[in-house]
């Protein structure tokens, strides 16, 4: 039964992905005096890229083909495994918060090479700078699941989650708030967000996730696109459910269910905007300054481990 | 009861005066480290408050005023002035790049957090636990003045450098004695002025504020 | 069981040794030589897995061979069980490939030294003789037998790194290789001798009984002696110089077992000395390995990232995986030096898996890249592409690697990183604070390392086989034969199985380290049935669900989307060429390019020199007509520690030259001059 409930919140988190980047777009759209489309658009671009042929290039492999169904089954097993509405009771114990981080970066791996197959320029750039990124942004990451796990005992995500919930004073310390920093950094990192990556643009001197997809059309865009709005989900719920977790469904009752949903789609609600106010508000950072930024997160999680380990 | 939330205070006042030292090294436009200073100062004011008022002692809130009108108000002023002479400066290449300078950064606060452990154990302090930032924060205030090239820069570096003994102060022994605080204010606001002459007077010569170029009157 | 095993496994590699002899030429003799030393390393590979099963040790001795020396001891407990599984794992899929692999040098394209039909044959006697000492050193119980084997070891292993002589640079990366295993020899060596006070005939019985009554100062010298020459051989900063210089010459399946199974013996060594033999010591001893580990970790990888030459990135990439297993072997210490045994032996585990991954994927990366270098005839990875559609199994055997290598989940890689990661969660728990601030230092290079080798081998993996050919050779690539896919496909099919079913593997590797050097004698409890669960509940995570999910969902997607009536329809076009017409490869991303922000990132560590040279028209500065552009990047070890070195070797080279005069009377003065003073000394001294 448990874990019936575990695919479902998973399955949910997929159905809100698309409407999550429509969101985001939505308040950027409000937020420079334009009127944007609808917050469902994402949908209605799902359905007609579904719709469409596909055109793969001549030089391209087997791989290119099978890429964005490896990224879209590692997304979607990864939102099996974080909390979006309850810790996940049965498929908690498969998969802790380093196994989550391993499955990003296997999505990542595979959308690299997909973007190096069929031998343009663009792939390759965007292959480069994409890795170039990830691979700066995993110390924080690993500092920043090291702070969490110290407190909580455990790597395990459901195990972080109940600490917290247990003892509320924790969410308000420096450690904390500082990891919480640090993790937001790597946010706009990993999903290709401002002032890292802009993800509504289509010069090359700009693109890094766009560029690796560029060859991709019809079901295999769509996979990928709804993917990278899992993502976003994803490092969302993360960021919400383990540092304010107040209003996951601790008891898995209808009520609660109900309420943390509920909770749950202001969480992201509440995150949109931040992100959209940050993307109107910075503009995009030259290659060669992110690993100014990404050291400044790696610091703070080193400093918010430094004080949960001294002060415990 | 109270010492709880008396600790938690400062130690998040002692990290966010951290915090705002770490802009300076990883900003290059010269206005946001004004604004850091700036920001830093305001938080350690309310931190004399704080401590003013857990630790029973109102002169504390007197220096707090001081502080105030010396650091959050005065010297940002003449900064800001300084600064829009040479509106054109940022620091584009230090001497230590920004993500290698954050690092060492990071590596001596934990540099700090080792030093200061018996300094720690020791005390009996609600403060103890924002020992290490302080010292961090003057950590942090040596390596701005260390890998910086501008003139500017490095004046905002001794003024942080300035602020994380204050604050290590602050949360050591609750505050130096009026008159000695009164003095350490003197110190400080006649070294500023200096460095402003020495900067306009750099600026005279050169037209840019390269400490670099003061290499050329060596012969 | 292992009276009959440990004949056989002699037997197998003296036959394997006899077959390349005199075997002949042609495929009966290549596969002969195959057949014996897998033999031998199958027997090994059982040997070992029954006492590591069994958990007790056999003794064989022969106190008359060298009995002036203390006789030749063996003594086969589970570390060196572990050790010997090891060179089984490696060795079988090695021998299988080069039975395939050496038909190059028959037909004299790489001509030997000076009697091109002595080639193989040559190879293949080495070949098991160098397994051969391998397994000995592994189960030495005297310092004679050990010191004896690991020369040979290393003597065996320098003519098979040469046997491409012809090639332009083997000869040097030889020399070189030779010169600093000897250099590792002298620092083991005195070492042992410190420790037995000057007792050849020494035991490790004795010296484990006499450890405990030595000066601490001493203990640590011998400590650091062995660091040093087991570190050599292991590949540490700054005494790797050799590994990317040797593995890159050596035939491909000689870089596999040189990567996989030579390098590890110095952790073995390492771990005899220091945990069995010495007992354990203070807490900097760990530090001061996890903090090479470290730094060899991030170097490692960093040089990795910058190398166009497919097997150097190979190599480099093995100093950075010796690094994370030093890392583990650290912790482990630094946790033994304070007493938390339960952390040690899961450091200590977590190590020792990573070995063994490390054997099971470098091993298949190098056998791929042999492949390629066979199909292509050459290594650098600016010249190669668009091999995934000419060698697909090799393609795909190689990605396996490079996926496994790169930590993702399923494989192998992934969770012996986890299981690193978790031991080093568990540095919290140390009491001395300045040492538990290490920890997260350490956390963050190790993650670092992580995605830097993800970022490596995307562009190994892409560069190579991706995309269209940039050269002729790799146009006309041609898959490999047989008997080279048969190895790759054994080492991939570990890789998965490694990754998928850890639950079996790491009980056998906790009982590995039972009752050595004071950890406790029942192994660490890691439960489990289909997960991987940390005492005291500090992590759990279930590869095996896991990968049974992944492989779910992927069948699953296609399925959904089929039933959804998606429009499943492909068009196969040009590639789009934002208004060009035509693709050359000259259009596709390069090496250098992909590697090109990393070096921006860390140009301060790698401070790569740059020469422009711009050639202007004769009439006007104005019209270029040629800019050259060059840039390269010189590790700075090179420059600091070894140039100095060896300027002062050759200064010294020089004078000592002077007594070489040529003149027969003078050599003749010499000898009778040394008689005399000989004579005098015995007389009255």
């Amino acid at each position: 039964m448990s874990i019936l409930l575990d695919f479902a919140q998973g399955v949910l988190a997929l159905a809100l992905a698309p409407g999550l980047v429509g969101l985001v777009r939505w308040f950027k759209a409000r937020l420079q005096n334009r009127r944007g489309a609808a917050p469902w658009q994402p949908y209605f671009e799902l359905i007609k890229l579904f719709g469409k042929d596909g055109v793969v290039s001549n030089n391209a492999s087997w791989l290119f083909r099978a890429a964005p169904y490896v990224v879209f089954g590692s997304t979607l097993a990864v939102a099996f495994l974080i909390p979006t509405i309850f810790a996940p009771q049965a498929l908690g114990g498969v998969g802790d918060l380093l196994a989550v981080v391993y499955l990003l970066l296997l999505g990542t791996f595979c959308l690299a090479l997909a973007g190096l197959d069929p031998g343009t320029a663009f792939g390759g750039m965007g292959a480069s700078r994409e890795m170039t990124i990830a691979a700066i942004a995993e110390p924080t990451l690993a500092l920043a699941i090291f702070g969490l796990a110290l407190e909580a005992g455990s790597t395990n995500l459901g195990q972080i989650v109940a600490q917290t919930l247990g003892n509320p004073a924790l969410a308000v310390t420096p450690g904390h708030l500082m990891a919480f920093a640090a993790l937001f950094i790597v946010t706009l990192a990993e999903t290709g967000r401002l002032p890292v990556d802009n993800p509504a643009t289509h010069l090359e001197l700009t693109m890094v996730h766009e560029a690796m997809i560029l060859e991709y059309s019809g079901r295999y865009l769509a996979l990928i696109e709804w993917a990278a709005g899992l993502k976003l989900l994803i490092f969302f719920a993360l960021l919400s459910n383990l540092f304010v977790p107040w209003g996951l469904a601790v008891v898995l009752t209808p009520v609660s269910l109900l309420v943390g949903v509920a909770v749950f789609i202001v969480k992201l609600a509440f995150l949109a905007g931040v992100v959209a106010l940050l993307e109107t508000r910075v503009a995009k950072l030259r290659l060669f300054r992110v690993p100014e930024l990404l050291s400044l997160s790696f610091v703070l999680a080193l400093l918010s481990v430094i004080s949960s380990f001294v002060l415990r | 009861m109270v010492d709880p939330l008396f600790a938690q205070l400062s130690t998040l006042a002692a990290s966010l005066a951290l915090l705002f030292g770490l802009l300076l090294l990883w900003r290059r436009n010269l206005g946001s480290y004004v604004d850091a200073f700036q920001s830093q100062s305001v938080v350690i004011s309310l931190l004399f408050c704080v401590v003013g008022y857990f630790g029973e002692d109102p002169q504390l809130y007197g220096v707090a005023l001081l502080f105030v009108a010396l650091k959050v108000w005065l010297m940002p002023r003449y900064l800001r002035k300084m600064q829009q002479r040479f509106a054109v400066e940022r620091e584009r290449e230090p001497y230590l790049n920004v993500p290698s300078s954050l690092i060492l950064a990071g590596v001596a606060v934990i540099l700090a957090y080792a030093l200061m452990r018996p300094v720690v154990a020791l005390s009996n302090l609600p403060t103890r636990g924002g020992l290490p930032l302080a010292l961090g924060l003057i950590f942090v205030g040596l390596l701005v003045i260390l890998t910086r090239k501008k003139a500017f820069t490095q004046v905002i570096g001794f003024l942080i450098l300035e602020n994380g003994i204050t604050v290590l102060a602050l949360l050591g022994t609750y505050g130096i004695p009026l008159i000695v605080e009164l003095g350490v204010f003197l110190d400080a606001l006649m070294g500023f002025l200096v460095m402003q002459i020495f900067i306009y007077q750099l600026h005279g010569t050169f037209e840019s504020i390269d400490v670099d170029q003061l290499n050329q009157l060596r012969h | 069981m292992s009276a009959v095993l440990f004949p056989l496994m002699l037997a197998g590699y003296a036959f394997g040794a006899l077959a390349g002899l005199l075997g002949g030429r042609g495929s009966v003799g290549r596969w002969l030589v195959a057949l014996g030393a897998g033999l031998g390393a199958g027997a090994g590979l059982g040997l070992g897995a029954g006492v590591i099963a069994g958990g007790g040790a056999l003794v064989w001795s022969s106190p008359d061979l060298f009995g002036f020396a203390g006789g030749l001891q063996l003594r086969l407990d589970t570390l060196g069980a572990a050790f010997l599984v090891l060179i089984g794992v490696g060795a079988i899929p090695a021998a299988i490939y080069g039975a395939g692999y050496s038909e190059a040098y028959e037909d004299g394209r790489t001509a030997l030294r000076r009697h091109p039909r002595q080639g193989a044959e040559a190879s293949g006697f080495m070949l098991n003789l160098f397994l051969l000492s391998m397994s000995l050193v592994a189960m030495a119980d005297n310092i004679f037998t050990f010191l004896f084997m690991w020369e040979a070891m290393s003597l065996s292993s320098y003519f098979l790194v040469i046997t491409e002589s012809s090639e332009l640079g083997t000869l040097q990366a030889g020399q070189w290789y030779l010169g600093m295993a000897h250099l590792g020899f002298v620092c083991v060596a005195a070492g042992f001798m410190l420790f037995a006070g000057g007792d050849w005939a020494a035991s490790f019985d004795s010296l484990r009984a006499g450890a405990a009554a030595l000066p601490a100062a001493l203990r640590s010298i011998i400590f650091l002696l062995a660091l040093a020459g087991f570190g050599s051989k292991a590949g540490i900063v700054p005494l790797h110089l050799w590994l990317p210089m040797a593995h890159p010459v050596a035939p491909s399946h000689v870089s596999a077992l040189m990567s996989g199974v030579l390098i590890k013996l110095g952790l073995y060594g390492l771990l005899r000395v220091s945990l069995d033999l010495l007992g354990g010591g203070p807490a900097w001893w760990g530090g001061l390995v996890l903090g090479l580990g470290a730094v060899s970790a991030v170097l490692g990888i960093l040089y990795a990232l910058m190398e166009n030459d497919l097997k150097r990135l190979l190599a480099y990439s093995s100093v950075e995986n010796m690094g994370i297993i030093l890392m583990a072997l650290g912790a482990g210490l630094i946790f033994h030096s304070y007493g938390l045994m339960a952390l040690a032996g899961l450091s200590f585990v977590a190590g020792l898996y990573h070995t063994l991954n490390h054997a099971a994927f470098k091993g298949l990366l190098f056998l791929g890249a042999g492949a390629v270098l066979h199909a292509t005839h050459t290594r650098n990875m600016e010249l190669l592409g668009g091999l995934i559609k000419r060698m697909p199994w090799t393609a795909f055997f190689f990605l396996v690697g490079a996926a496994a290598i790169s930590a993702l989940p399923p494989l192998n890689g992934f969770v012996s990183e986890w299981l690193v990661f978790q031991a080093l969660l568990g540095g919290f728990q140390i009491p001395s604070s300045e040492m538990a601030l290490i920890m997260p230092l350490a956390v963050g290079m190790l993650a670092l390392t992580s995605g830097l080798a993800a970022a490596c081998f995307v562009k190994a993996f892409g560069i190579t086989f991706l995309a269209i050919p940039r050269s002729v050779p790799a146009e006309q690539a041609h898959e490999a034969t047989p008997a080279m896919r048969a190895g790759m496909g054994l080492l991939a099919l570990l890789c998965l199985g490694l990754g998928v079913l850890p639950f079996a593997v790491v009980p056998l590797l906790g009982r590995v380290l039972a009752g050595i050097g004071g950890l406790p004698a029942d192994p660490v409890v890691l439960t489990f049935n289909l997960s991987l669960q940390m005492p005291a509940g500090f992590g759990q995570m279930s590869p095996s669900l896991m990968a049974v999910g992944l492989v779910g969902l992927l069948a699953l997607i296609p399925v959904v989307l089929r039933m959804l009536r998606v429009n499943r329809r492909l068009r196969l076009s040009d590639t789009w060429g934002c208004g060009r017409t035509g693709q050359t490869p000259r259009m596709e991303y390069t090496a250098t390019a992909f590697a090109e922000p990393l070096r921006r990132v860390f140009t301060q560590l790698y401070r790569p020199t740059k020469e422009l040279t711009i050639d202007f028209h004769p009439e006007s500065k104005y019209f270029v007509q040629s800019i050259e552009y060059r840039s390269q990047i010189t590790p700075w070890f090179e420059k600091v520690l070894y140039r100095p070195l060896l300027e002062g070797i050759r200064f010294a080279a020089r004078m000592v030259r002077r007594l070489q005069s040529g003149s027969l009377h003078l050599y003749l003065l010499y000898i009778s001059l040394t008689l005399v003073l000989l004579l005098i000394v015995a007389r009255w001294l």
